[in-house]
């Protein structure tokens, strides 16, 4: 009798003393690795999350966090690059921030070593919200320390999970489509896409040169000025990338098929192009079943207490 | 009076291991019960999770195969109340669930079973008997640390680990910590032990020396975390004291030198069981006819450690592969020798492989070296023995990370390999090029003739397929259970440890004579006259350290 142990269970973990539930959605580890230097509560949560949609954070208040980060669309927003304070131009796509808990380096290029070091540079960021870190908090009423460690908890409680993906890998084979599962076998197989984009949140948190936008934007360079990172970015995990196009750090690739079709050809050339990024020759019908794989990564969006 | 008796003797047995199982059943792949009166473990050949009782020696198989099946047991544990076994079960389907059975015996009940994640290694019982540690290896080249439910129903994933499988991990005796080995850090290839909440709640990294530390198990008093290390210089036992999910002090050693050793359990009554292995096989060269008398061994630097021996088309080196590191389980670190038969000369080819699986040389004596690369890559890749350098003549993402089977004549324009089973194929390396020479339901172990014309594969239980080149008429020799080939002056297969002349032309197959102990690994040199072989018998035993 074959018995398939179907995890659709939510793990769930009791945080604090208001005894409040953080939900797991499923696919992801219970083992949300959170500083001792800041543990997740429900009161820091739930002031992070009235801050990340506090306008006055701003220097002109019309921009929050989540004027970029729009909650809607899996907390990013449909440009190619960023737009802050007076339509300010920034360099790069607005990234979504689910799933950041389990991250080990923030921002395209890993700059910021954890999301408390992280979640106040967009204040100051002329391009982005362009005002004084410590005069924001003092617009909130809270001091500098009290604003980092809100946002940062509440970016915590941002978790994506529970899609077809996952039912699938739990168990349930009709969770896919016969083509979705073809792709899965490619995304694994001769496309090598889990060379870097896998596990829970599809991806190794680390850093790749797959030639997009070379030569513009020196990437991981600027953090280590080591020669061979330039041009390299941090994988991003693909949860929700299906509905959140366009796709990579200049939003340079407007569809999944484009992007299919990047990898397809071999990326784009230059010196320091990652060895797993090569020329696929994907036929119509394998490059069809990839992006419908990626599809199967829509599931659920959760944020907060 | 009676007191002291007893105290000097927990101090001299404290210092001692005594062996408590040593005969040719002995496989690793068991736990000591918590009450320490039966060891379980996989019975070899019949692959039956069976029980061996301590203090009588007796032993008693509980779940077995169905007849005509290739189902197998593998690691098991034993629930706190010695009453239940979980164990890991390869079934017909060729992947591993998760299972448990009574110790009485009796059908066992499927508590997993998913390809997706097709290995696992059950590791421990939560305190209650409720839920089952277990350790999943997933086709995404991820491990899970997860607990399944002992009574049916969805595990919960507490921790997934990136292009890693810990050696083992442990869950504290109150079921609050999991302890488990992983890498020490991103660039490491180092692993230490690090302590998880059972809950998710928590990680930590216990031990912070340089070294590599592995196979960490709680003492019965969920005080202190007992592992190998290898930071003294050779595979000793340390101890590190733990309070409250946090390390307490600097570790110590309780054991120096354990041997090749696999660490199983410790009972309530604080013994320690482990494995070691000892008797290694070794590389020889001897001659055809008188091999048990001309036998004499020609590795160096790394005695008992080395197989699969390989001629270069001059007969002036042999290549094979040494095995570096601690035991092991699946994949295991080798590196690739090469000695220059006439000095007294040994060298490390260092490839970048994360699995080597075989290594020949081509007709022009470079090696070709069957494995895998470390992202999931695998195949066939041709090697410089004097440089180093490493490209790929075949491979795939996905591939078996054993890597395909290949022969390459001189030239280099050319390769044979077989793929997955049932492929014989010919690849013209200039133009990419591909051709079908052979199908069939089972081909493995390739050779091809000095002259270049004709492949020979094993093809089934029962026959040896000669395939010529260029095409044209295939021919099969009747061979039962050939386990190898290889091709010199002469065709010869190996099986189990006999070695067999075979006849192209269809003559019968003649028993050459062969060490007993021969092993899986020889090569023909190219004078017809001496041959390389891999001989020496491996053999386990159970050895108990009483920590208290
Ligand atoms: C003007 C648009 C904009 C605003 C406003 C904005 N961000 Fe971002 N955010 C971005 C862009 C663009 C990046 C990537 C920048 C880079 O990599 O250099 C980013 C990156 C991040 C990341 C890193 C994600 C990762 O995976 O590396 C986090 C977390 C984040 N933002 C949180 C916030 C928070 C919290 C706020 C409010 C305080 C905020 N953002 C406001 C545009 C914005
Ligand atoms: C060598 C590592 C590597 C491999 C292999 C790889 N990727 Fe990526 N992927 C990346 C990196 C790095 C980025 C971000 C690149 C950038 O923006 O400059 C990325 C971006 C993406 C994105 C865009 C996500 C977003 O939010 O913008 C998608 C979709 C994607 N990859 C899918 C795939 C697929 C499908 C494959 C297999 C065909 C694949 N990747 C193979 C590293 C890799």
């Amino acid at each position: 009798m074959r018995r398939l142990a179907v995890a659709v269970a939510l793990a769930t973990l009791i945080l604090g003393a208001a005894e409040k539930k953080l939900v797991v959605p499923a696919g992801l580890d219970a083992y949300l690795p959170v500083p001792d230097s800041n543990p997740l509560t429900a009161g820091k949560v739930e002031l992070g999350r009235k801050l990340f949609f506090d306008k006055r954070l701003s220097r002109d208040q019309s921009v929050s966090c989540a004027t970029c980060h729009d909650p809607a669309i899996a907390f990013t927003d449909r440009r190619k690059t960023a737009a802050g304070v007076n339509g300010r131009e920034g360099p790069r796509r607005v990234p979504r921030i689910a799933n950041r808990v389990y991250g080990k380096s923030f921002f395209w290029d890993g700059r910021a070593g954890s999301l408390e070091e992280q979640v106040l540079q967009p204040i100051a960021n002329p391009k982005e919200m362009d005002l004084d870190v410590a005069e924001a908090a003092s617009r909130v009423g809270l001091d500098v320390p009290a604003l980092e460690q809100a946002l940062a908890s509440y970016v915590r409680t941002i978790l994506a999970g529970d899609s077809p993906y996952d039912r699938y890998l739990a168990g349930d084979a009709g969770a896919l489509t016969a083509r979705q599962r073809e792709g899965l076998r490619l995304f694994r197989g001769k496309a090598g896409c889990t060379s870097c984009h896998l596990g829970p949140n599809l991806t190794d948190e680390a850093f790749h040169n797959t030639g997009v936008g070379w030569p513009a934007d020196p990437g991981r360079y600027q953090v280590t000025k080591v020669e061979t990172d330039r041009g390299a970015f941090k994988t991003p995990g693909l949860r929700e990338a299906a509905r959140t196009p366009p796709y990579m750090h200049d939003g340079s690739l407007a569809t999944l098929e484009d992007v299919v079709e990047f990898y397809s050809k071999g990326g784009q050339g230059n010196p320091y192009l990652d060895p797993e990024i090569r020329k696929l020759d994907l036929t119509a019908a394998e490059k069809a079943a990839l992006v419908a794989f990626l599809e199967a990564l829509n599931g659920k969006v959760r944020d907060g207490m | 009076m009676l007191h002291l008796a007893a105290a000097l003797a927990l101090a001299t047995t404290a210092v001692e291991p005594r062996v408590v199982w040593s005969d040719a059943s002995v496989t690793l792949l068991g736990a000591p019960s918590p009450d320490g009166r039966f060891l379980s473990y996989v019975e070899p050949g019949s692959g039956a999770l069976s029980v061996y009782d301590v203090a009588g020696g007796n032993k008693r198989a509980l779940v077995t195969r169905p007849a005509g099946s290739n189902e197998f047991a593998y690691f098991s544990t034993v629930s706190p109340d010695s009453r239940q076994i979980a164990f890991a079960w390869f079934n017909d389907e060729g992947f591993y669930d998760l299972r448990v059975v009574s110790v009485e015996g009796g059908s066992p009940r499927v508590l997993y079973r998913n390809e997706e994640a097709g290995f696992v290694q059950p590791c421990a019982w939560t305190p209650d008997g409720a839920s089952i540690l277990t350790l999943f290896f997933r086709k995404d080249n991820i491990s899970q640390i997860a607990l399944v439910p002992a009574r049916g129903g969805p595990m919960k994933v507490l921790r997934s680990l990136h292009w890693v499988y810990p050696k083992r991990m442990d869950l504290a005796p109150d079921g609050r910590f999991i302890v488990y080995d992983s890498f020490a850090g991103a660039a490491s290839g180092d692993r230490t032990i690090f302590l998880l909440a059972a809950d998710g709640s928590k990680e930590v990294k216990l031990v912070a020396r340089p070294g590599s530390h592995l196979f960490p198990l709680w003492t019965p008093d969920g005080k202190h975390v007992v592992y190998t290390s290898d930071s003294g210089g050779t595979m000793d036992a340390w101890m590190l004291d733990i309070a409250d999910g946090k390390p307490q002090g600097e570790p110590r050693v309780v054991r120096r030198n354990l041997g090749r050793a696999l660490p199983l359990g410790i009972t309530r009554d604080w013994n320690y069981y482990y494995g070691v292995r000892s008797g290694a096989s070794d590389v020889f060269v001897t001659t055809l006819d008188s091999p048990a008398a001309d036998a004499r061994r020609v590795t160096l630097r790394f005695p008992e450690r080395n197989s699969m021996p390989a001629w270069s088309p001059d007969g002036r080196r042999l290549a094979y592969l040494s095995r570096r590191g601690t035991e092991n389980f699946g994949e295991q670190a080798r590196v690739i020798v090469v000695r220059e038969i006439d000095r007294q000369e040994e060298r490390e080819v260092a490839v970048k492989l994360a699995h080597i699986e075989r290594v020949r040389w081509s007709g022009d004596g470079r090696l070709v070296v069957s494995g895998s690369i470390s992202k999931g890559r695998s195949g066939l890749y041709l090697v410089d023995p004097q440089s180093s350098a490493m490209r790929p003549l075949i491979e795939e993402a996905g591939g078996p990370y054993r890597g395909f089977e290949g022969v390459m004549p001189a030239g280099g324009r050319r390769i044979y390999y077989l793929r997955g089973e049932g492929e014989l194929r010919a690849r013209d390396l200039e133009s990419g090029e591909e051709m079908t020479l052979a199908r069939g339901a089972s081909l493995s172990h390739l050779a091809l003739s000095p002259d270049g014309k004709t492949l020979a594969c094993v093809a089934g239980p029962d026959s040896i397929l000669l395939t010529p080149v260029e095409g044209g008429e295939r021919k099969r020799l009747p061979f039962a259970e050939a386990t190898e080939l290889d091709w010199g002056k002469v065709l010869i297969a190996g099986k189990g440890s006999e070695l067999w002349r075979l006849d192209p032309e269809g003559g019968p197959p003649r028993l050459l004579p062969s060490p007993g102990n021969r092993e899986r690994g020889f090569s023909q040199h190219p004078d017809g006259k001496r041959i390389a072989l891999t001989a020496g018998k491996e053999k386990s035993e159970i050895r108990v350290l009483r920590l208290r």
